[in-house]
């Protein structure tokens, strides 16, 4: 399944555009400010419905406008085609979802519809920024990727926000105590799938880390905020008892502090080389920007992978000038790893004109000037 | 401003209906047989006059106690706790429950400042103190606010020696399985039992 079509209205700094994209993919080249990322980034709001830069709704209306609207339509093997849209009023802060026409149930229905993953500069964050970072990261391929967790974790935050909300206000015990049940139900739902995901991932992790490193070893683990959850087969409700007696332990100390200090929205990923004397560094404090950008690359190839494996098909690969921030043989080994798997899709902005061989062949070159797409 | 801008405002106001709806609305009382508005206007009245809430349970009754609480073929010993007035009606229709009802007019909500002060926690405690009622069916949402109001009731009312059963979980009759989200086909497992 490729994108084959993408039209765009007022979305950043497009008026109206249509492109038809071919099934290997496109390397768009312009000067920055062009708006080559604002494309990739309306390709990946149809995997979310939100900005993969953390912008909020009203900003990706363009300048004077009310309403943005992006459409892309999907072509399978077989010709059969889909067509995703989200369109979104500012007025109103109403978005709205379609798949082929129709409005999904619930948005988290249609999440995951494009099989996208984008790799961009700004990925660095999830290594070197807070453990927010992290978190969303986690979030965003989970929410993908195992059905029932976005509900889980909307779940989680609800009953998170009016918990602390008691808290806050020095309520009762008892009143305090009964958000704990929800808190914790949702809660380990959602520590659960981090940890399998993690479980089953990091060797995969290594694996990646290693071959764009050039034989640097690096490894991906959890690190929650409470409890060691390192299996693979990690259950709720083993996650949900320790939880339940984390709560009870800092009770007090949640009173005196007014919040919730417990749960999963404390939980963090570490990422780590191996030092000389064979320790572990966390890279977030000890590793170069050039080990933080491979363990960055690392992780997206593995979120590729766990997409096409939900989806069951080649993810469409999104390259958000990459290849500028790394020496030439890290760039050679994400090529490789492209080519290693079969015949995805791959949208690449630069602002050279540099030649990107995929799969064998040249990828199609256009050029972007102010909003428009221009085949060269 | 016109009557007729007059009707569609007041209409607009009402839930789920937009101002497309609302002047649809309008245009079609005014083009129906006036007898049709004039029975829409008096059952809007007679409904704002004689409904009120039961004092003993809180549903919405015309006589009060209403006429589920003053049922003697009813179970007096079993009291089914919901959010709003419009559960009952829910719960009635499937016919298989024959017990009170308490209401409590919403659900703890602190976000909204909705404490137990704010719902008829105190009437429920004073009716199980008159010692007649030997359960309590907590059958308050199944969402993160419903669960913690049934939990805080839980806490609240153990102590009175009352049993409190919670309504059960999972999955919809006539639903599939395969078409189950996730949540629900987890709490449907939780909730499993001997055959």
């Amino acid at each position: 399944m490729y994108l084959s079509r993408l039209h765009l209205r007022n979305y950043r700094n497009f008026a109206e555009q249509t492109v038809e994209l071919p099934p290997q993919g496109v390397a768009i080249i312009g000067d920055n400010g062009q708006g080559k990322t604002n494309l990739l980034e309306s390709i990946y709001y149809l995997e979310i419905f939100r900005s993969f830069r953390g912008a909020p709704d009203e900003q990706l209306v363009r300048f004077g406008e009310e309403v943005f609207r992006v459409e892309g339509t999907l072509r399978a093997p077989d010709g059969a085609e889909r067509t995703l849209a989200a369109a979104f009023e500012r007025r109103r802060r109403k978005k709205k979802v379609t798949v082929n026409g129709a409005e999904p149930e619930r948005l988290a229905d249609a999440l995951g519809g494009v099989g996208a993953v984008i790799f961009s500069p700004s990925d660095v964050e999830i290594v070197a920024g807070g453990p927010g970072e992290r978190r969303r990261f986690l979030d965003i391929v989970l929410s993908l990727a195992v059905p029932g967790y976005v509900a889980s974790l909307q779940r989680y935050r609800q009953a998170l926000l009016q918990r602390n909300t008691l808290l806050r206000g020095n309520a009762a015990a008892a009143l305090v105590a009964a958000w704990n049940e929800p808190l914790i139900a949702a809660g380990s739902r959602v520590v659960a799938a981090r940890a399998r995901w993690v479980a089953e991932r990091r060797d995969s992790f290594a694996a990646h880390y290693l071959r764009v490193a050039g034989g640097q070893p690096g490894a991906l683990s959890f690190d929650p905020c409470f409890g060691e959850w390192t299996s693979a087969d990690t259950r709720p409700d083993a996650v949900a008892e320790e939880f339940r007696a984390e709560l009870e332990r800092s009770a007090d100390r949640e009173a005196r502090r007014g919040m919730t200090l417990v749960g999963p929205h404390r939980d963090d990923l570490r990422f780590s080389t191996q030092a000389e004397d064979g320790s572990a560094l966390d890279l977030r404090t000890y590793g170069s920007g050039g080990q933080q950008r491979t363990a960055a690359i690392a992780a997206r190839m593995v979120e590729a992978e766990t997409i096409r494996e939900t989806r069951g098909r080649e993810s469409v690969i999104l390259l958000d000038d990459v290849f500028a921030e790394l020496d030439p043989g890290r760039s050679q080994r994400i090529i490789e790893w492209i080519d290693s798997s079969d015949g995805g899709q791959v949208i690449l902005t630069s602002p050279k004109p540099s030649d990107v061989q995929v799969h064998g062949h040249s990828l199609p070159r256009w050029r972007m000037v102010a909003g428009q797409v221009v085949p060269e | 401003m016109s009557v007729i801008d007059e009707l569609t405002g007041e209409l607009a106001r009402l839930p789920g209906i937009g101002r497309k709806t609302a002047l649809r609305l309008t245009f079609h009382l005014l083009k129906a047989p006036a007898e049709e508005a004039q029975r829409l206007s008096r059952a809007i009245t007679a409904v704002r006059e004689r409904v009120r809430a039961c004092e003993r349970c809180g549903n919405l009754t015309e006589q009060s106690p209403c006429a589920i609480c003053t049922n003697t073929r009813r179970e007096h010993g079993l009291v089914c706790v919901v959010e709003e007035a419009s559960d009952i009606m829910a719960i009635e229709r499937t016919g298989e429950y024959r017990g009170m009802y308490h209401v409590l007019g919403g659900r703890l909500s602190p976000l909204d400042g909705i404490g137990p002060a704010e719902l008829n926690v105190r009437p429920l405690l004073e009716r199980l103190k008159e010692g007649e009622v030997r359960e309590v069916v907590l059958a308050t949402n199944p969402s993160v606010e419903g669960e913690a109001t049934a939990l805080y009731l839980h806490k609240l009312i153990a102590p009175a020696g009352v049993r409190v059963t919670r309504i059960a979980r999972g999955l919809p009759v006539g639903g599939d399985l395969e078409y189950a989200d996730g949540v629900t086909i987890a709490e449907a497992l939780n909730g499993r039992r001997e055959l």
